[in-house]
C-alpha cells in the first residue's frame, strides 16, 4: 500500500487540468470524445471498487447504467437536474443491495451468473414497461449542453477515481481484499464479509447510475437496447484488465488505451472492432494480468526495493 | 392460453428439459472437473446449430446426419482452447492462484469473439432451417417430428454418458474428479487426460445441442446467451457439480418454463428463469440435490 | 469461571453423526487439549465453535451468552479466534498485511492502518516473523505459515483461541518451539486456549486437562495422566486387546 510519488502526483495532475481544459480548447467532435473517456473512467473505477478488490466479477454492470438512464429519462423535466441524477444513483445502489442480497450471502460463482444475465432480465422488464406505457424510444426535448455535461461528468470521474484511491488505502479495502485472498479465513478473522460485499456492490453501482443517466441525456434519447448494452459492460471489464484493477491509475490507462483504440478502429474496421477487444481481454489476462499500470508497479518494486533476506527459515 | 392439461404441452415441456439437460451436463462437466465457468458454452450452441446450418444449405447434409460430425468439431475446438488457453493459464503459478477469475475473463473475451466472427462472416440475419417439419399425430398429440427426434436423441446421448460416467474407466475417473480432486490425484490417476477429456466431452455435447437446437429455431450469431443462462440456473438447481443432478433439475426447468410461459407469456422467460433461480439461491443454495453444504 | 460452554451439542451430515451429544466447559485461563482419532470429530467441533456451522442440536455458550448460530465474523468480534488445520494465508498479501487483517477486524478492532501496523508489528515479534514482514505470505515454509495463522490469530485480540492442529509436519525442534511459544503467548496475553492435537508429546504438556472423542461421542476426560491410564482411550487408540 504506497502513496503515489511526488512524481507520479504531477502528472495525474496535470492530467485531471489538461480535462478540466478541454470544454475552452477543442471543438464539438473531441469534446465528444473527452466525455466518453471520462465516462468510461468513472465506469472502470466503479467496476474496480467490488470486482477489483474483493475478486467477485460483475459482467453486468451495464445494468445499473440502464437503470439509471432509464430513471433520468422518467423524471427529466419533472425533477431537476440536481436532484434527478443523484436519485438515479441512488436508485441504482438500492437495485444492487436488493438484488445482491440473496447472491452475496453464499460463496460461490452464483455472483458472476447472476450479473451476467441482470443486464439482459432488465432490458427486457424495461422494453416491457414502456411498451405498456406506450413509448419505444424516448426523445428529451432541452437537454443540456454538451459542455454542462463535460463538467458534469469530469466531476463523476475524479469523484470516481478518488473513491478507489481511498478505498484501496482504508480498511474497508482491506477487508475487501482479504475477501479475495480467502473469504473464509477472513470471515473468521472478524471481516463482516456479507456486508463489505454488499457495500462494495452498492457503492460500484452508484455513479455507473448516474453517468447512465448524464449519457441518457448526452444522446437526447433513451432506448433500452442501447441503455442496457452487454458491450457496455463488456468494455468496463476489458478497460480493468488493460488498465490494471489494482488501483486509481489502473482505469485511467485503461480508458484513454479504450479510447484510442475505439477511435482507431471506428474509422477503419468497425466490424473489427469488437472482436480485437476480445482478443485484447484474452492476450492482457494471459501475458499482462496485472494490466498496464499493475505491470508498470511490479517492475518499479522490483527494480527499486529488493525483498528483505529471509532469517532462517528456508525450505527443506 | 394452452390447454395446460394437455399432452401437446407435456410434450413440449419434455423437449425443453431434455435439451436444458444436455446443455447443463457439458457446462457441469467442465465446471465439476476444473471448477471453470465456461461463459462461452453458449457460443458452441451456436456454432453448433451454424455447423448444421450450413451443412444442409451448401451441402444437403441433414443435422441428424451431421451431427456426429457437428459434435467432433466441437469437441475438438474445446480440446484446441484448452491447450491453446488453459493449459498456459494452469502451468503459470501467478495466473494459476487467480484461476476462477482469469478463466472466466478468458471465457468472457471468447464468447465475444466468437459471436461477433459469426456475426461477421455469417451476418447477424436470423437463419432458419426447415427439416423434419412434419407432424406425427398419436390420439390428439401433435409432435413436431423435428421435436421429437431431439427429444430422442437428446434422451438418448444422455443415457448414454450416463453409462459412460458409470460403466467406462474414463467416465468413473470423470466422475472421481468431480468428486474428489486430491484423491483422484493420489490414486494416480492421470488428471491431464481427465481434464481435457471432460473438456471435450463438454465442449462437444454444447455442439450437439446446438445441431438439435437448429432444426427448431432461429439461428443467429448471439443465440447462445440465453441458453447459457438457462444451463447456468440448471446446474445450480442441480447443484453445482452434480450431473445427475443437472439432468433432472434441467427437466423441472424445462417443465417449469413451458407452464409457465404458457401461464402468462413468452415475454417472461426470462423473469421466471431468474426468478427460480434467485429463488434458489435464497431458500436453498446447495440446489434441490445438492448435498454437500454450501458455505454461508 | 467458565468461559466456554457446549451442552449436548450434536450434528449430522447427511447420515454420519459428527458430534453425538457432547458437553464440555472450558474455564477461563484454562489450556485444554482434545485428541481423538481421524474423524473423531474434533475439527467439527472447532467449526461448531468458531460459527462455520450450526449446531443441529445442544447450545453453546460463551461467557454465558449463547453463540450457536452467530456468523463467525461475529463471534470472532466476541472473543473467539481459530486457526485453521490447513492453512489459509492470503497469499498475496505480506505477512504484514495478513496480521493487520486481524488487528482491524476483530475485537476491539484498530481503526486505522497505521495502528494496525502497530500491532501487527508487535504480535509478530512475538510469534518470530518479524524479519520476514515484507515477504509474501506464500513465500514462507509451512512452520512460518503456522505461525502466520496463529499471529493473524491473536491479532483479533480473542480471548479463547482455538489451535488446530498446529504441530502438523512439524520437526521435533519446531514443535518445542513452538510449545513454548503456545505456553508463552497463553501467560502474555492471558488466554483460554483449546488446542487439538495428534502431536501426543506436546498436546500432554501443554493441556491441563484433556478431552477425547471418539466417532463423534466425548469417551474420556481428565489429566493427562489419567487419559494415558484410561483403558477406554488405549482401546480406542489401540483396539482390543489379541485374545
Amino acid at each position: 500500500m504506497t502513496g503515489p510519488r511526488a512524481s507520479s502526483l504531477a502528472i495525474y495532475l496535470a492530467a485531471a487540468a489538461a480535462m478540466a481544459l478541454l470544454p475552452f480548447l477543442a471543438g464539438t467532435y473531441y469534446l465528444g470524445v473527452g466525455l466518453a473517456l471520462l465516462s468510461w473512467i468513472a465506469l472502470a473505477q466503479s467496476w474496480v471498487l467490488l470486482s477489483g478488490t474483493t475478486g467477485y466479477i460483475s459482467l453486468g454492470h451495464a445494468m445499473f447504467y440502464g437503470l439509471g438512464g432509464y430513471l433520468t429519462v422518467l423524471t427529466w423535466q419533472q425533477w431537476p437536474l440536481w436532484i434527478s441524477l443523484p436519485a438515479a444513483g441512488f436508485a441504482a445502489a438500492l437495485a444492487a443491495l436488493l438484488l445482491g442480497w440473496p447472491v452475496l450471502r453464499v460463496r460461490g460463482p452464483y455472483f458472476v451468473i447472476l450479473t451476467y444475465g441482470l443486464a439482459e432480465l432488465m432490458k427486457f422488464i424495461v422494453i416491457d414497461i414502456e411498451a405498456k406505457l406506450g413509448k419505444f424510444g424516448r426523445l428529451l426535448m432541452g437537454a443540456p449542453s454538451l459542455e454542462t455535461l463535460y463538467w458534469i461528468m469530469l466531476a463523476l470521474a475524479l469523484v470516481a477515481t478518488l473513491a478507489t484511491y481511498l478505498v484501496r488505502r482504508s480498511r474497508f479495502g482491506a477487508g475487501l481484499r482479504a475477501i479475495r485472498e480467502n473469504e473464509e479465513a477472513a470471515e473468521t478473522l472478524g471481516v463482516p464479509v456479507v456486508r463489505f460485499k454488499l457495500l462494495a456492490f452498492a457503492a460500484s453501482a452508484f455513479i455507473p447510475g448516474i453517468v447512465g443517466g448524464v449519457m441518457a441525456l448526452r444522446s437526447a434519447y433513451f432506448e433500452p437496447f442501447q441503455a442496457f448494452n452487454p458491450v457496455t459492460s463488456f468494455t468496463i471489464v476489458v478497460i480493468a484488465m488493460i488498465g490494471g484493477s489494482d488501483d486509481a491509475p489502473g482505469p485511467i490507462f485503461g480508458a484513454l488505451l479504450l479510447v484510442i483504440l475505439q477511435e482507431l478502429l471506428w474509422v477503419h474496421a468497425p466490424e473489427l472492432y469488437l472482436i480485437i477487444l476480445g482478443l485484447v481481454l484474452i492476450g492482457f489476462v494471459l501475458f499482462v494480468p496485472d494490466g498496464l499500470h499493475g505491470h508498470l508497479m511490479r517492475k518499479r518494486d522490483t527494480s527499486g526495493n529488493r525483498p528483505r533476506e529471509r532469517s532462517g527459515e528456508r525450505a527443506a | 392460453m394452452a390447454d395446460l392439461l394437455s399432452t401437446q404441452l407435456l410434450f413440449a415441456a419434455l423437449v425443453t428439459g431434455a435439451l436444458y439437460g444436455l446443455t447443463a451436463l457439458g457446462l457441469n462437466l467442465v465446471y465439476g472437473t476444473m471448477r471453470l465457468l465456461n461463459v462461452a458454452h453458449g457460443e458452441f450452441v451456436m456454432l453448433g446449430a451454424f455447423a448444421a446450418y450450413w451443412a444442409f444449405t451448401l451441402a444437403a447434409i441433414p443435422p441428424l446426419v451431421a451431427l456426429p460430425f457437428i459434435v467432433l468439431l466441437t469437441a475438438a475446438a474445446g480440446l484446441a482452447i484448452y491447450r491453446g488457453l488453459f493449459r498456459g493459464l494452469l502451468r503459470n503459478p501467478r495466473l494459476a492462484e487467480r484461476i476462477e477469475s482469469n478463466s472466466l475473463l478468458l471465457f468472457f473475451g471468447l464468447s465475444i469473439v466468437l459471436q461477433n466472427v459469426a456475426a461477421a462472416f455469417f451476418t447477424a440475419t436470423p437463419r432458419a432451417l426447415p427439416y423434419l417439419d412434419s407432424i406425427i399425430r398419436i390420439g390428439d398429440l401433435g409432435m413436431a417430428t423435428d421435436r421429437l427426434a431431439t427429444l430422442i436423441i437428446a434422451a438418448s446421448v444422455t443415457l448414454a454418458i450416463v453409462l459412460f460416467l458409470r460403466f467406462n474407466l474414463l467416465g468413473l475417473a470423470i466422475k472421481a474428479l468431480i468428486q474428489n480432486r486430491e484423491a483422484t490425484l493420489i490414486v494416480g490417476i492421470d488428471v491431464e487426460k481427465v481434464q481435457r477429456m471432460s473438456f471435450a466431452l463438454g465442449f462437444g455435447l454444447a455442439g450437439l445441442a446446438g445441431g438439435l437446437v437448429s432444426m427448431l429455431g432461429q439461428i443467429t450469431p448471439f443465440m447462445g446467451f440465453p441458453y447459457m443462462i438457462t444451463a447456468f440456473v440448471v446446474i445450480i438447481l442441480g447443484g453445482l457439480g452434480n450431473l445427475t443432478g443437472g439432468l433432472i433439475a434441467g427437466l423441472l426447468l424445462g417443465v417449469l418454463e413451458t407452464y409457465g410461459v404458457a401461464l402468462t407469456s413468452t415475454n417472461y422467460r426470462s423473469i421466471l428463469i431468474y426468478g427460480v433461480f434467485i429463488l434458489i439461491l435464497v431458500l436453498r443454495p446447495q440446489g434441490l440435490l445438492g448435498g454437500r453444504r454450501i458455505a454461508r | 469461571m467458565t468461559l466456554l460452554a457446549l451442552k449436548n451439542v450434536g450434528i449430522r451430515f447427511g447420515g454420519l453423526k459428527a458430534l453425538d451429544d457432547v458437553s464440555l466447559s472450558v474455564d477461563s485461563g484454562e489450556i485444554v487439549g482434545i485428541m481423538g482419532a481421524n474423524g473423531a470429530g474434533k475439527t467439527t467441533l472447532f467449526s461448531l465453535i468458531a460459527g462455520h456451522q450450526k449446531p443441529g442440536s445442544g447450545h453453546i455458550l460463551f461467557d454465558g451468552r449463547n453463540i450457536a448460530g452467530l456468523r463467525p465474523d461475529a463471534i470472532n468480534r466476541r472473543g473467539i479466534a481459530r486457526t485453521f488445520q490447513i492453512v489459509r494465508p492470503f497469499r498475496s498479501m505480506t505477512v504484514r498485511e495478513n496480521v493487520m487483517i486481524g488487528a482491524l477486524f476483530g475485537a476491539g478492532a484498530d481503526e486505522t492502518l497505521a495502528a494496525a501496523e502497530k500491532d501487527a508489528a508487535r504480535i509478530l515479534h512475538e510469534v518470530g516473523l518479524a524479519g520476514e514482514a515484507d515477504l509474501p505470505a506464500g513465500a514462507l515454509t509451512l512452520a512460518g505459515q503456522k505461525r502466520l495463522e496463529i499471529a493473524r490469530a491473536l491479532a483479533t485480540r480473542p480471548r479463547l483461541l482455538l489451535l488446530d492442529e498446529v504441530m502438523a509436519g512439524l520437526t521435533p525442534t519446531e514443535v518445542a518451539a513452538a510449545r513454548d511459544m503456545i505456553r508463552r503467548l497463553h501467560k502474555d496475553h492471558a488466554l483460554t486456549i483449546l488446542i487439538i492435537e495428534h502431536v501426543m508429546t506436546a498436546l500432554m504438556e501443554l493441556g491441563r486437562r484433556i478431552v477425547v472423542l471418539h466417532h463423534g461421542l466425548k469417551i474420556a476426560e481428565g489429566t493427562p495422566d489419567a487419559i494415558a491410564a484410561s483403558p477406554r482411550v488405549q482401546e480406542a487408540y489401540l483396539g482390543q486387546p489379541a485374545a
